[in-house]
């Protein structure tokens, strides 16, 4: 237990003091159970405070600190400063949000704005009086770095890895390196031709001694964690072991592949996909010819197996308007009077892309609209393909046209052994099957793999520019990790009291991230939790049957005795705060329940009513009822009872 | 159920049409222009039709003479598809499709064409004369007696029978079902349409459109009764001080008016100016030619000079004889009779939708 806790609740400039009683709560926390000093601050983050509590900490002898101020996003690592600065244990401190969550949420209510921060700092007061001091995890890590996939992303990656000093060990399934762009020609945007893309990172690769390259290559058993993998690699026959700091995962993405019959797929020589048709366009010279009949007219149809409202694919997979609108343009520069008629469903040819859809449509090229729900029809007329569109920019009037050639824009999908590669490095895979990041926006390259990180369109769509983006972004996070040869990670990890366990085997079942092991100790086996791998996320804790397992700094003493800071009640007085919001005097505290279920269940007490009868009785709108009585349903206070005589209502009764 | 054909894009630009095919759709056009109404809405519509080619639609279609080219819409267009001079291209196009003899279209599309008609017609006026012996009183005789006859004969012959194409293609093969009753009740909008250009007034409410409205509503005035003047009331003949005068006036106003034309074209400071076809200049220069040389062949008899000068009625007759057998049955004098039919027919189709409600 802490005997000598500070607190410091921040005005936050008027963000907070305006609609919570900030200088009453002061005064209240000082007479807290191992409160000794409580103060309310004009800006908990300025230097000056930081001072002042490092004074406060050392002169008073504290060993806790709680400071409510704002979001702990924002301030937990200066406030974790304050205290190891003063010398006391960072964990030995909390943060209580009482302006996100408070007066920012509730600036229309001051009173209950002000209950709330009470309550909610009374629950840090409760957390601090029975945390404990805790260290950091501190790992090794190999200068070694697996990138799986040699990929446009992956060679890329490899080659920043490598010059950042890491060992780089770039593992590739087929027997070439380069992936899908090797066998692509002019490139969009850059009008660069992919293979000699491809031909000129490999020929850096090959100068760097730091990196290895194994093609015929698959990825075997993994285990280990970050800072230390080890992963077994079938190179042909051999069987090699890697120890590896971080994996880099670029393995790509497939291209869609039509059903036989999908707009005449497969039924017709005259019918190809965009990445066929690019191979015609590259290998034809003169005259666009295919099946050695000439080529005047070419229908690209869009969005082949994307963006679909039914099915997997309900994404956009970005690259391929910009790759029909270039194959287009490139059949213009190549040949002479070959017609295009552009099938789609919107064209993205976003940012500096748009100027390539402006060109071709200066050059003639003509751009159908269609809906989802009305596709275009190809027919097969001899083998021609004669189609048929409702075209939306037209008042939906129905459309043919022969066209010598049609082309399918197919979309990206997630590879097909990605779900291989997802079970063996434990990525977390999406309904679309493509790699999930922790967060597309914050954490965009990272998993909830500590040390494996995601780059390319293995994740979704992307096209070479953003894929090579991400798999660089991935590339300067993994040296992030990697540099130093040892990394310090959060002490928020599961711990087992080996009393208590007795290995039943369920916080292992639970646990995502595969940290739980068993091992024997003292004669019996028991639960060992692998700290490099464990996230924290606590819900190994909640199974236990012995209650063996719990979470640095949420165990049970910490949670119970927030809760009861919380709920607890105190006295307060009467003010006005500075800008005209009023505080009334009274008991303050959290309430069991909102007064309103009280209404609730008076109202039905032994009945079973139905909404608009509650709303009567009680002359509360219905809207709200309904609101309360699901949460009430929620939480088991109230169940329903059947259909009302009309069959128009559901009844709600008390749960026993 | 339409076929596209790509074809149409280039057919059209020969009448004049820009970089149409570069709109991406958005409706800027539609939603800026003024005469644009919810059941009536273009130019997009028209756009798309060019661009997809749907030849059917839009000769079926009254809406490019809908459209009285503020230019509004070619100022405003994102993507600088020129949709206003689409129309423009549209209505000459239309122009070329209801002409039953297919030499509008010849016309547009070759400047050779207009040119070798402009000499051919020199030619045939100097044989003439020389056939006369240059006998003045006779060449000036037939010069009048020309104008009635090529004004029925042109009439007549083509312009009616374009007219009933017209009315082919718009009311008759859409199949719009209206009664004698609905041709009579929406007669006086070709009068007033003929008349007036009221339409070109609601163009966009600005003192602008106004002047610009008035200088065509009087140029149109004083090129009808300069007709009526020369035709029946023999200005060049005339002894009638009233009548002398009046065609003074008359053919001043259609050479100032025509000459102020032939400056904002020449400027190109405004959308509607900017793509000049040889049919827009050779319309507003023949027309200045007319009532300058009409003006002053008046002034030479009056100051009894003009038998010294007789080229000066020669030059006349050359312009007015091109002017009636080439601008007026094929160029772009028609879009005075198609503009207003085009009113009118709407008007029909519009008593036919609603009788149907």
């Amino acid at each position: 237990m802490k005997q000598r806790i500070g607190v410091y609740i921040c005005h936050c400039g008027g963000n907070i003091s305006d609609y919570v009683d900030v200088e009453q709560l002061g005064k209240l926390m000082a007479k807290e159970d191992g409160v000794i000093i409580s103060k309310d601050v004009m800006f908990a983050c300025s230097d000056a405070n930081q001072k002042e509590m490092i004074n406060d900490i050392n002169e008073k002898q504290l060993d806790a600190i709680v400071v409510a101020s704002c979001s702990p996003k924002l301030h937990t690592h200066t406030f974790r400063g304050v205290a190891e600065r003063a010398g006391i244990n960072q964990y030995n401190y909390a943060q209580v949000n009482v302006r996100e969550q408070c007066s920012w949420a509730h600036s229309d209510k001051p009173m209950d704005a002000t209950i709330k921060a009470y309550g909610l700092i009374r629950a840090g007061i409760g957390r601090v009086s029975h945390s404990e001091a805790l260290e950091s995890i501190e790992i090794n890590t190999q200068k070694a770095v697996a990138v799986i996939g040699a990929g446009v992303s992956g060679m890329r990656a490899a080659i920043d890895l490598a010059r950042m000093g890491s060992h780089v060990y770039l593992i590739e399934k087929e027997n070439v390196v380069g992936g899908k762009i090797a066998s692509t020609g002019k490139l969009f945007m850059t009008g660069e031709n992919g293979k000699e893309v491809i031909a000129r990172l490999y020929q850096r690769i090959k100068e760097m001694n730091n990196i290895t390259v194994f093609t015929n290559a698959t990825l075997g058993k993994v285990s280990g964690s970050i800072g230390s993998f080890f992963m077994d690699v079938n190179v042909g026959e051999e069987l090699l072991k890697l120890n590896v700091g971080s994996v880099l995962v670029t393995t790509g993405f497939d291209f869609y592949e039509p059903k036989e019959g999908e707009y005449g797929y497969k039924l017709s020589e005259n019918v190809i996909t965009l990445q066929d048709f690019n191979k015609l366009i590259e290998s034809s010279n003169g005259k666009l010819i295919h099946n050695g009949k000439p080529i005047k007219s070419v229908a690209y149809i869009y969005c082949v197996g994307n963006r679909q409202s039914k099915g997997d694919n309900k994404y956009c997979s970005r690259q391929c308007c910009t790759a029909a609108v270039h194959s287009s343009l490139r059949v213009h520069e190549k040949f002479e009077g070959v017609k295009a008629f552009h099938i789609h469903r919107d064209i993205r040819t976003y940012g500096k892309q748009e100027l390539l859809y402006q060109e071709s449509s200066r050059k003639g090229d003509i751009y159908i609209k269609f809906e989802e729900k009305d596709p275009p029809v190809v027919e097969l007329k001899d083998g021609k393909p004669f189609i048929k569109v409702k075209d939306y920019l037209t008042s939906k009037k129905e459309l043919t046209l022969d066209a010598d050639l049609v082309v399918l824009v197919t979309g990206m999908v997630a590879r097909a052994d990605s779900s291989e590669i997802s079970s063996k490095l434990k990525i977390p895979i999406g309904s679309d099957k493509f790699f999930n990041e922790i967060h597309p926006k914050l954490k965009p390259v990272e998993t909830v793999i500590k040390g494996v990180y995601i780059g390319g369109a293995c994740q979704g769509p992307k096209n070479i520019t953003e894929s090579v983006q991400s798999a660089l972004s991935g590339a300067a996070k993994i040296n992030a990790v990697l540099r130093k040869g040892s990394i310090a990670l959060e002490p928020i990890v599961a711990r087992v009291n080996a009393d208590a366990c007795a290995w039943c085997n369920k916080c292992a079942e639970v646990c995502e991230y595969d940290a739980v092991k068993p091992i024997e100790s003292n004669g019996k086996m028991i639960a060992e939790v692998n700290i490099s791998t464990c996230t924290g996320c606590g819900i190994c804790a909640p199974v236990c049957p012995t209650n063996a397992i719990e979470i640095a700094q949420y165990t049970d003493n910490e949670i119970e005795s927030m809760i009861d800071g919380f709920m607890s009640n105190g006295d307060i007085e009467a003010r006005e705060l500075e800008h005209g919001a009023k505080v009334k005097a009274g008991k303050v505290g959290m309430m069991e329940c909102p007064e309103i279920w009280n209404h609730i269940i008076g109202a039905i007490n032994g009945s079973s009513l139905t909404i608009p009868e509650i709303a009567a009785k009680t002359g509360i709108e219905s809207n709200l009822i309904t609101w309360h009585l699901m949460t009430m349903n929620r939480y088991s206070v109230v169940e329903p009872a059947g259909l009302n005589d009309e069959e128009s209502y559901y009844k709600y009764k008390l749960k026993k | 159920m339409s076929h596209i054909n790509s074809n149409f894009a280039e057919e059209i630009k020969k009448f004049g049409a820009k970089d149409f095919h570069l709109c991406f759709n958005c409706g800027n056009c539609t939603a800026i222009c003024a005469l644009s109404t919810k059941d009536e809405s273009f130019p997009r519509e028209m756009v798309r039709y060019s661009t997809l080619g749907l030849e059917e639609d839009i000769k079926s279609s009254l809406k490019p003479w809908m459209c009285y080219y503020c230019g509004e819409c070619s100022t405003d267009c994102p993507r600088q598809a020129h949709p206003g001079e689409l129309m423009m291209s549209l209505r000459r196009w239309l122009t070329s499709k209801y002409d039953w003899t297919g030499l509008s279209g010849l016309l547009y599309k070759h400047l050779s064409a207009y040119i070798i008609g402009f000499l051919l017609v020199i030619v045939g006026l100097i044989v003439f004369a020389a056939k006369l012996e240059w006998n003045q009183e006779k060449i000036m005789h037939f010069g009048h007696l020309f104008e009635m006859f090529a004004i029925a004969g042109v009439f007549a012959i083509i312009l009616l029978p374009n007219i009933f194409r017209m009315w082919l293609y718009t009311i008759v093969r859409p199949k719009v079902k209206a009664t004698v009753k609905v041709y009579y009740k929406a007669f006086s909008e070709l009068l007033v349409h003929m008349f007036t250009q009221k339409r070109f007034l609601e163009c966009e409410k600005s003192q602008e459109t106004q002047i610009k409205w008035f200088e065509h509503f009087i140029l149109v005035i004083g090129y009808l009764s300069l007709l009526f003047t020369t035709v029946f009331l023999d200005w060049f003949g005339s002894q009638n001080m009233f009548v002398i005068a009046l065609g003074y006036i008359e053919s001043a106003i259609i050479f100032v008016v025509t000459f102020l034309f032939i400056l904002k074209r020449a400027k190109k400071t405004e959308a509607l100016h900017k793509f000049s076809q040889p049919s827009d200049w050779f319309f507003v220069i023949w027309l200045f030619l007319m009532g300058f040389t009409a003006f002053f062949v008046r002034l030479f008899i009056d100051l009894n000079i003009l038998e010294s000068n007789f080229w000066l009625f020669m030059a006349h007759l050359a312009v007015l004889v091109q002017w009636a057998i080439i601008i007026v049955p094929f160029g772009k004098w028609t879009h005075f009779l198609y503009r207003s039919f085009a009113m009118y027919f709407a008007k029909v189709q519009e008593l036919v939708v609603k009788s149907k409600k």
